[in-house]
C-alpha cells in the first residue's frame, strides 16, 4: 500500500509540472460541464469490460461516481468472448442493456463496425493521446481505452531464472510438461490475439507442440496468474502488467518479455448503437482517455495512454521486440484459431 | 321469445365462469410452459436473418465431429453420475429408514446440506482440494509419499461425475427413502422365514420393490446432469471433456446462431422424452403394489455388527460430498491466498469486504437473487395450488391437461428452457430481455412440477367434506377456500415454498442466458468470477449465498418441522 501511496504522490507531482504545457485539445471545463449535466439526467450506465480485472473495474467505476456524483456505473466484468457475446445476444433481439463495451479482442470491434452497431463518438481527450493511440479507428467508432504487454511468467521460488523460457516457443518444451498454464481464445480476447500472432509467427503446429504439454487451459487470461499464484503451474501466459500488480503485491513471479516477441494487447471502447445512457457512455468514455485515469492506471502498473503519465511497469516499450496485430488480422484469424483451438486442445 | 333467449344467455353464464378460470390457468401455462418450447423448435428450423425454414441448422449442429462427441461425452457423464447417485443414496437411503445405523438423524441432515450446496460451488471447493498440483489432497500426498503424479485430478471425467453426484443423489435418496417407508416388513419377514439372510432379503425383496423409486430417481439425476452449466465450465474446460451445455454456450459466440442452438438443443428434449417413455415399458408389466389399505408394520433391521461399517460408509459420503468442499471454501473465504494454508497471518475479512462493498454489483445480485426466488416461487406456488384444488375436487373438465403442463418443466433442462424462453419473449413485441420479469417467469416455469408436486400431496390429505360443510351453510366456494383450506395447507404451502425457493435462488443454467446487467443474479456473478480464477472472492460470495439459503430453510423447518424437504416429489 505504500509504495502505491509513493507512486501516486510521484506520479501527481509529473502531471501538476506538465500542466503548464497541456494547453493542448482536451475535454474543456465547459464542455465537460454540459456532458455531466447531461449524463447525470441518465442517472447510470452499464459498461461492460473485459480488458481490466474485477478488482480494477469495480475501483476505476468508484473513482468515476465519485468525480461526477449521480451518474452510477453498472459494471459487469467477464471476458472479452462472454461480454461480446452478451452484447450480441442484447443487440440480436433490438435491446442493448450494454452502454459501452470494452474488450480486448481488437477484432469484435471491427466485426461490430461492419454491422453497424456502434456509434461514432470521438472523446475530446482522444486527441491527446500517446501518438500511436490516437485513431486506431478512423472513423472514431472505437478508441484505445488500455493496453499492455502479453509475455511469460513463472514461480521465481521454485524456477531458476536461468531456466525460464526465454521464448514461446520454449513454453512447448517436454520439461515444461504438466506446469504451463494457458487461457481460452473463445473467452479471452488477448488470448485470442496471442493465438493468431503465434499462428502467423511459428504456425498451427506450435499449439500442436504445447498441447503435448498437457497445459492447464483457463477461461481469462488473468487465470494463469492465479494458477501460478497456487501452486497450481510453473510457468504461463499472461498479461504483463497484472503480473507486475501481483508481484508489487509480494507474489513470487518472474516475468520474461519473449526473444521473439511481446504481443501487444489493445483494449478498446466504444458507445454501442442505441445505448440508452448515451450522455453518461459519452462522459465515460472521456473519463477513460483522460489524464486522471491514466494516472490511475500508472498507479495500478498499466500502461497509462497518455504522453503526460510515466508508465511504472518497469518495460520500455522502445526497447522491447513487439508483435502487433492489426483489427483486421484478429477479425480475420480470430474465428479460425477458435475453432482450430478447440479442435487440438478439445476444450 | 324472453325465455328462450334468457336460458342460453343463463347456461352461457354458468358455463363462463369455470370456463374462464380454466381458459385462464391455461393461457398462463401456455405462456410460461408451451409456447418457449414451440418457440425452441420454430427457432431450429429457421434461417439465420433471414424468412423461411430450413433444415441446415440440424446439420450445422451436428455436421461437426466433436459437436456429436461433446453429446456423446454428455451421455456418458449422465450415465456415471447416475450410477455414482445409486451408490451413494440407497444404501445411506436404506441405513435412515431401516436400520438401527447410528446417527440416522445427522446424516439426514447432511444428504440435506449436500442439496442446499449448489453443484457449482461444490465444484469450487473440490478444485481447492483436487487440483493437481495445488489441492490439498494432492500436495498432502506428494509431502507423504514423495509421488511425482497427482493422486486425484478433479479436471477429469471422474472429477465431473464426483461432482454432480455429490450435490444429485439428493433426489436418489428422496425417492428411495419414501419407497422404502412404504414397503412393510412383512414381506422381508416372508423371506426370513423361508430362509433368507438379510442380504438376501435386501436384494430379492426390498430392492425390487423399490426399484421403481430408484428409477425415477435416476432419470431425474441423469437428467438434472445433463442440464448443468456451471460444473461443466469450471471443470470441463481444463478438463477437455466437451458437453452439451458447453458447446451450447459455443452457438452464442460471434456469431450468435440461437437457430443452431435449438437445433442442438432439440435431441436432448428427445432423449427426455425417450427415457421416459423407457421408464414406463420397464414398469409396464410388473406390480409394485405394496402399499394396502391394512398398512403394514415396518420394523428397523438390526445391523449388529455391520452397525459401524454401514456408518462409516456413511459419513465417507458425508465427508465427500460436504464437509470437505465446504471446509476448504470457508478456508478459501477467509484467505489472502487459499494456498497458503490455515494459518493466523493468512486470516483476512477482505474477501467479504470487497464482495459486500467494494464490488458494485455484488450487493444488487445477492437482493436479485432472493426477491427473484422469492417471487417467482410464490408465482408457482400460487399457480400450481389453483391448478391442484382443481385437479384433486374434479372441478373442470381437462383438467389433467393442466396437470401435465404442470409437470412438463421438470423434464426441459434448464438451460434449454432458457433459449426458448430466450427466443419467444426477447425480441419484441414484448422485448423482455434483460428485465427481472423473464428471469422471474423462466424461474417460476422451473419452480412449478415440484410446487405442483407438494401442493397436490398437502391437497390429497385434505377431505372436501370441511369444504362441503362451508357450502352447505351458505358460503361460496372461495369463501371455502379462503376460510377452510388454505388455513389448514398454511404449514404445507411454507413447506413447498421453501422446498422450491432454495433451488430456485440458486439457479445458474437458465439465469445465464436470461440475465442482464441489471438483473444479474449470485450465480451468475459467481460465474464471472470464477473466470479469473479469483476462488477467494468466489468462496465469500458463495458463502453469504450458503448463508441465505440455510436461514430460509432453518425458518422452513421451525414452521414446518424438518421432514418438508424429504416428502416425495
Amino acid at each position: 500500500m505504500k509504495r502505491r501511496d509513493v507512486g501516486r504522490v510521484v506520479a501527481g507531482a509529473t502531471a501538476a509540472g506538465l500542466v503548464g504545457r497541456t494547453a493542448q485539445a482536451r475535454l474543456s471545463a465547459d464542455a465537460e460541464k454540459v456532458l455531466y449535466e447531461a449524463a447525470r439526467a441518465d442517472g447510470e450506465f452499464t459498461w461492460y469490460v473485459a480488458h481490466y480485472s474485477t478488482e480494477y473495474a469495480n475501483r476505476y467505476a468508484q473513482a468515476f461516481t465519485a468525480k461526477y456524483p449521480g451518474v452510477k456505473v453498472n459494471v459487469v466484468r467477464a471476458t472479452s468472448g462472454v461480454v461480446y457475446q452478451r452484447a450480441m445476444q442484447e443487440l440480436k433481439v433490438g435491446t442493448p442493456q450494454v452502454d459501452v463495451l470494452g474488450s480486448a479482442d481488437i477484432g469484435h470491434y471491427l466485426e461490430m463496425k461492419n454491422k453497424g452497431q456502434l456509434e461514432t463518438f470521438r472523446p475530446a481527450n482522444g486527441a491527446t493521446l500517446l501518438p500511436r493511440l490516437r485513431d486506431v479507428d478512423p472513423d472514431g467508432q472505437y478508441h484505445v481505452t488500455g493496453f499492455g504487454l502479453m509475455g511469460i511468467i513463472y514461480r521465481k521460488d521454485k524456477v531458476k531464472a536461468e531456466d525460464a523460457p526465454k521464448s514461446w516457443l520454449d513454453l512447448a518444451d517436454p520439461r515444461w510438461k504438466n506446469q504451463v498454464a494457458l487461457s481460452h481464445p473463445a473467452f479471452s480476447g488477448s488470448v485470442a490475439t496471442w493465438v493468431v500472432a503465434m499462428t502467423a509467427l511459428h504456425g498451427w503446429s506450435y499449439f500442436e507442440k504445447l498441447e503435448k504439454g498437457k497445459p492447464q487451459i483457463g477461461r481469462s487470461l488473468l487465470d494463469t496468474n492465479t494458477m501460478l499464484k497456487t501452486g497450481e503451474r510453473l510457468v504461463g501466459i499472461a498479461y504483463m502488467p497484472q503480473a507486475v500488480q501481483d508481484i508489487a503485491k509480494g507474489e513470487p513471479l518472474g516475468l520474461v518479455y519473449p526473444s521473439d516477441g511481446s504481443v501487444l494487447i489493445v483494449g478498446c471502447s466504444a458507445i454501442v448503437k442505441g445505448a440508452r445512457k448515451p450522455a453518461a457512455a459519452r462522459l465515460f468514455m472521456e473519463f477513460l482517455q483522460s489524464e486522471a485515469f491514466s494516472r490511475m492506471l500508472a498507479d495500478d502498473f498499466q500502461e497509462p495512454t497518455r504522453p503526460e503519465v510515466t508508465s511504472r511497469s518497469g518495460v520500455s516499450l522502445a526497447t522491447t521486440k513487439l508483435i502487433e496485430q492489426s483489427a483486421a488480422d484478429v477479425l480475420k484469424g480470430g474465428p479460425a484459431a477458435r475453432e482450430r483451438w478447440r479442435d487440438t486442445f478439445g476444450a | 321469445m324472453t325465455s328462450t333467449a334468457a336460458a342460453p344467455v343463463r347456461a352461457w353464464l354458468r358455463f363462463d365462469w369455470t370456463m374462464l378460470v380454466w381458459l385462464g390457468l391455461a393461457a398462463v401455462l401456455v405462456f410460461i410452459v408451451v409456447n418457449p418450447l414451440i418457440r425452441l423448435v420454430l427457432a431450429s428450423f429457421e434461417v439465420r436473418d433471414g424468412v423461411g425454414y430450413t433444415f441446415d441448422n440440424y446439420l450445422t449442429a451436428y455436421g461437426r465431429p466433436r459437436y456429436v462427441q461433446a453429446l456423446v461425452n454428455t451421455l456418458v457423464m449422465g450415465a456415471g453420475v447416475a450410477a455414482l447417485c445409486v451408490v451413494f443414496a440407497v444404501p445411506l437411503a436404506w441405513a435412515c429408514s431401516r436400520t438401527d445405523m447410528p446417527a440416522r438423524g445427522f446424516v439426514r441432515l447432511c444428504v440435506l446440506a449436500a442439496f442446499i450446496m449448489p453443484p457449482y460451488l461444490g465444484a469450487v471447493g473440490w478444485i481447492l482440494l483436487a487440483g493437481p498440483n495445488a489441492g490439498w489432497i494432492n500436495r498432502a500426498w506428494v509431502a507423504m509419499t514423495g509421488a511425482t503424479e497427482p493422486l486425484v485430478n478433479v479436471f477429469s471425467l471422474t472429477g465431473l461425475i464426483v461432482i454432480m453426484a455429490c450435490n444429485l443423489f439428493f433426489f436418489v435418496f428422496v425417492f428411495t427413502t419414501s419407497a422404502l417407508e412404504l414397503v412393510s416388513s412383512e414381506m422381508e419377514d416372508a423371506a426370513n422365514i423361508l430362509g433368507a439372510g438379510a442380504v438376501r432379503t435386501a436384494f430379492r425383496i426390498t430392492l425390487p420393490l423399490i426399484y421403481p423409486a430408484i428409477l425415477a430417481g435416476v432419470i431425474v439425476v441423469f437428467l438434472q446432469s445433463l442440464a448443468l452449466f456451471g460444473v461443466p465450465a469450471l471443470i470441463a474446460i481444463p478438463a477437455r471433456y466437451p458437453v452439451v451445455t458447453t458447446q451450447l454456450w459455443q452457438f452464442f459466440e460471434s456469431p450468435v446462431r440461437v437457430e443452431v442452438a435449438a437445433a442442438y438443443a432439440i435431441p436432448l428434449l428427445g432423449i427426455t422424452i425417450g427415457l421416459l417413455g423407457l421408464q414406463r415399458l420397464l414398469l409396464a408389466r410388473k406390480g409394485y403394489v405394496t402399499v394396502s389399505g391394512k398398512g403394514g408394520e415396518r420394523r428397523v433391521v438390526r445391523l449388529g455388527a455391520w452397525r459401524w461399517p454401514m456408518f462409516g460408509f456413511a459419513a465417507t459420503i458425508c465427508l465427500i460430498t460436504v464437509f470437505m468442499p465446504l471446509v476448504v471454501q470457508v478456508q478459501a473465504a477467509f484467505s489472502r491466498a487459499w494456498g497458503r494454508g490455515f494459518s493466523l497471518d493468512n486470516l483476512t475479512l477482505e474477501n467479504f469486504r470487497f464482495i459486500l462493498f467494494e464490488h458494485q454489483m455484488a450487493r444488487q445480485s445477492v437482493f436479485n437473487s432472493v426477491t427473484y426466488a422469492a417471487i417467482a416461487a410464490l408465482i408457482a406456488i400460487l399457480l400450481s395450488l389453483c391448478i391442484a384444488y382443481i385437479v384433486n375436487r374434479k372441478l373442470l373438465r381437462f383438467s389433467g391437461v393442466l396437470a401435465f403442463l404442470c409437470m412438463a418443466p421438470f423434464v426441459i433442462p434448464g438451460i434449454v428452457l432458457a433459449i426458448g424462453f430466450y427466443a419467444a419473449y426477447a425480441p419484441p413485441p414484448l422485448a423482455l430481455y434483460g428485465t427481472a420479469l423473464i428471469l422471474i417467469l423462466a424461474f417460476a416455469t422451473r419452480a412449478l412440477p415440484i410446487a405442483y408436486a407438494s401442493n397436490a400431496a398437502g391437497l390429497r390429505a385434505i377431505h372436501p367434506e370441511m369444504e362441503e360443510a362451508v357450502r352447505i351453510l351458505g358460503g361460496g366456494r372461495f369463501m371455502a377456500i379462503r376460510r377452510v383450506v388454505a388455513p389448514l395447507l398454511k404449514r404445507s404451502l411454507v413447506g413447498a415454498w421453501v422446498l422450491v425457493f432454495v433451488p430456485t435462488c440458486q439457479e445458474l443454467s437458465t439465469a445465464i442466458f436470461l440475465t442482464g446487467p441489471n438483473t444479474r443474479v449470485m450465480s451468475v456473478l459467481l460465474l464471472d468470477l470464477s473466470e479469473e480464477g479469483k476462488l477467494e472472492q468466489l468462496s465469500a460470495l458463495g458463502s453469504v449465498l450458503l448463508v441465505i439459503t440455510v436461514i430460509i430453510v432453518a425458518i422452513g423447518f421451525r414452521i414446518v418441522g424438518r421432514d418438508f424437504m424429504l416428502r416425495r416429489t
